[in-house]
């Protein structure tokens, strides 16, 4: 950024261009930005995270002005109030209730594009750990924002997530009445649970996302080739594969945008329950403090990490699951320290791994959507620990492994899955006829892995030579 | 530590609900194996405005005895029915109610709780949580049942609350009982009624006059049906025509960066 050169400009734009960096932010961080030429489809996802931010912002503004942040008064303020006394309403409400299952899409895509072309890698670091941050203010800010509606599956689900923290010994009741500011969930904690999501988590997402956007245009952007751009400049140090965000990309994402919102106004016009997945059907029926619901599920966005809570027989235990998780995310630049970032330089053994990472993931929401019978819990306990696994092999596809190595990771990773089955039934939490149904799903995963890597160590081999420029581009490559 | 976790108790430590599930409670949600009845077709047509009529006929002057619309008000009724305000108060009207009040019964809820052990649920609430097929379904299929303080149960709201106040109209019925389950137990289940008694109409008329009142409360727990279906298709055009537009914009903007450069370029491919 060139701070020192005057401004050019003249007029009124002149005035403040000389009291205001501008036009020189402009040309720095946008249209003399170099960007790497060959962003695919995966590289829509973080601009549209970015609008779909903004309109939660715009509608929620919208909707905060018409509800009533009183368990009396809330439902109705919602259901009667917003979606039908106030002109629009109805669609605001469900541009917001589609737009909170859009965001957690479109995040999630970008997190999967980042763990694809290595985008945590040196140097890259610190915006992947920002980006974890932005994902738990979002996933708080979802989880606050729907209790507001006061609907059974509103209320219940707070209950059982404001009683996480009862988990801990001796502390852990205190704790959980302080924070909902009441016995049970009730007028304080709505109140409460209404400003945090309004003001509090708004406020800390944009400076997270201003961090994130910081950190990015201090390193620059990663490319599904993986190939560092600023290592290959021209005279004038233009990266010789990049072009300048504007106009390109900036063109380009209003094409994502427009085909975005094609699906996103679809969803709005013709299905904002979304078969029940977008908005709950049991979130119709008010909240009843009398009458607990047979099942207390999550939104689709949360229900992998509802299959590893409720996998684990014990509460702790279980919540630690599921936010052992987000640290693996967190540490994901440690465990994968291979310098080869793009997903298609790298072995056939990693990207199946990568590949599983994700079908587990949506394995595990399949899972929790199921009831939550004892074989589902088991089913989910050992889909968990293929998520787990999928993290922790990555030291393993660092470098080139010996045969004994393999050998002592296959042996190891196998007899830690098997002995914590051996732990489950010496506690009597399941018997051995309904472990052995899904235990072969991380048996046969590590199997693959680790065996593959035995027999066929051709598979474990990355590319030899990795290309010194861009490969290719398009919007489907 | 393993002394902590003593036989079977943890398992409904996971969360309050596995208690409650895997102690066999709570009302069926599908997984919880329970012979369904099968659901009365029924093709709601919101243009039908006879058909709305009769059943905010019915709506006002009998749900309203006991339930309550919350979400509607009066004054947005004559819209649904195609009348005027006039036309509306003097044939459905308000129940004494003013006009822009929202439709409530005026039975205390505490002495419905009194009464029946239960206050009526909303019907703006019912209908948009039940499908039109449940509730047609529900409205015609009550049957007499001892074993009830009301007399009388319903086959897909097994120990339903409500008394069936449609007695007079369609008569009594009994019900079709088959071998199944219920919450995973073996039991008698009722997939179906037959008549028993004849009603003061005939099976097709109280047939019509459910349908009516689904048709109805379907409309009023569906306000913005209507406009969706006729907004929609302009907003999607919209933005299919701009992803069209954006494209070649797109592709006119790239061209540059395409042939300036080397011939690895291959644009979609």
């Amino acid at each position: 950024m060139n701070n020192s050169k005057p401004s050019k400009s003249s007029g009124v734009f002149g005035w403040f261009d000389q009291r205001l960096p501008i036009s020189a932010t402009w040309r720095s961080q946008v249209a003399r930005y170099p960007a790497p030429k060959n962003f695919n489809l995966w590289y829509f996802f973080g601009s549209l995270a970015m609008l779909v931010l903004v309109m939660q912002l715009a509608t929620g503004l919208f909707l905060a002005i018409h509800y009533q942040p009183n368990p009396h008064l809330a439902y109705w303020s919602v259901l009667r109030g917003i979606q039908r006394d106030s002109r629009w309403g109805w669609l605001i409400r469900d541009m917001h209730v589609v737009g909170a299952s859009a965001f957690f899409l479109l995040v999630y895509l970008h997190m999967y594009r980042a763990v694809m072309y290595g985008s945590y890698k040196k140097p890259r670091e610190l915006l992947w750990l920002v980006g974890i941050f932005i994902y738990l203010a979002l996933a708080a800010e979802a989880f606050l924002g729907y209790l507001l509606p006061w609907g059974q599956m509103s209320y219940w689900g707070s209950a059982v997530v404001t009683n996480f923290v009862t988990a801990l010994p001796v502390i852990g009741k205190p704790i959980a009445t302080w924070m909902r500011g009441s016995f049970v969930v009730d007028l304080p904690t709505l109140n409460r649970f209404f400003v945090f999501h309004v003001f509090l988590m708004p406020m800390l997402l944009l400076a997270l996302v201003l961090v994130h956007l910081i950190a990015l245009h201090q390193v620059g952007s990663n490319n599904p080739d993986g190939v560092e751009i600023h290592d290959n400049v021209n005279e004038t140090g233009w990266p010789r594969d990049g072009i300048p965000f504007h106009p390109y990309y900036t063109v380009k994402d209003l094409f994502g945008v427009s085909v975005f919102f094609v699906v996103f106004f679809w969803f709005v016009f013709y299905n904002p329950a979304g078969w029940g997945l977008l908005l709950d059907k049991l979130n119709y029926t008010p909240a009843n403090i009398l009458h607990t619901p047979a099942d207390i599920h999550p939104l689709w966005f949360f229900l992998p990490f509802y299959a590893m809570l409720r996998g684990v027989p014990d509460k702790l235990y279980g919540i630690m699951a599921f936010g052992g998780s987000f640290v693996l995310l967190a540490f994901l630049p440690l465990l994968d320290r291979n310098p080869i970032r793009s997903i298609r330089y790298r072995s056939v053994l990693y990207k199946f791994n990568v590949l599983m990472m994700a079908a587990s993931f949506l394995w595990l929401g399949w899972i929790a959507h199921g009831f939550a019978t004892e074989h589902n819990m088991v089913y989910g306990l050992h889909v968990t620990e293929v998520f787990y696994a999928t993290f922790l092999v990555l030291p393993f596809f660092n470098r080139q492994r010996s045969v004994r190595a393999k050998v002592l990771w296959l042996v190891i990773a196998e007899a830690l899955v098997w002995l914590i089955d051996v732990w489950m039934y010496s506690i009597n939490a399941h018997g051995w006829g309904l472990m052995l149904l899904t235990d072969w799903i991380p048996t046969l995963y590590l199997l693959v892995v680790f065996g593959g890597a035995l027999a066929f160590p051709a598979m474990t081999r990355d590319a030899e030579k990795l290309p010194e420029r861009l490969t290719a581009g398009g919007i489907f490559h | 530590m393993t002394q902590k976790y003593s036989p079977r108790r943890h398992r409904p430590v996971v969360s309050a609900l596995a208690a409650v599930v895997l102690a066999g409670g709570g009302a069926a949600f599908g997984s919880v194996a329970t012979t369904a009845p099968p659901l009365r077709p029924i093709t709601v047509n919101l243009q039908d405005k006879a058909a709305l009529r009769n059943g905010a006929l019915y709506t006002v002057h009998m749900c309203v005895a006991c339930h309550s619309l919350q979400g509607v008000r009066y004054s947005s009724l004559p819209k649904v029915l195609g009348l005027s305000r006039e036309q509306f108060l003097a044939t459905i009207g308000t129940n004494g109610s003013h006009f822009h009040d929202t439709i409530t019964s005026n039975m205390p809820p505490a002495m419905m709780e009194a009464y029946v052990k239960i206050a009526p649920p909303d019907l703006t609430v019912i209908a948009k949580r039940r499908s039109a097929a449940w509730l047609y379904t529900y409205l015609t299929s009550f049957y007499v049942d001892p074993s009830r303080p009301t007399g009388v149960n319903n086959t897909v709201r097994y120990n339903v609350a409500m008394p069936d106040v449609f007695a007079a109209m369609q008569g009594l019925q009994k019900p079709v009982m088959v071998e199944g389950l219920r919450f995973g137990s073996p039991a008698q289940v009722a997939v179906g009624v037959q008549p028993l008694t004849q009603g003061s109409m005939t099976q097709a008329q109280f047939d019509q006059t459910a349908r009516d009142i689904v048709t109805f409360l379907y409309a009023v727990a569906h306000p913005h049906q209507q406009q969706r279906a006729r907004l929609g298709p302009w907003i999607l055009g919209l933005f299919l025509a701009l992803s069209v537009l954006t494209y070649l914009i797109y592709r006119l903007y790239w061209r540059r960066v395409i042939t300036s450069e080397e011939r690895w370029w291959r644009v979609g491919r």
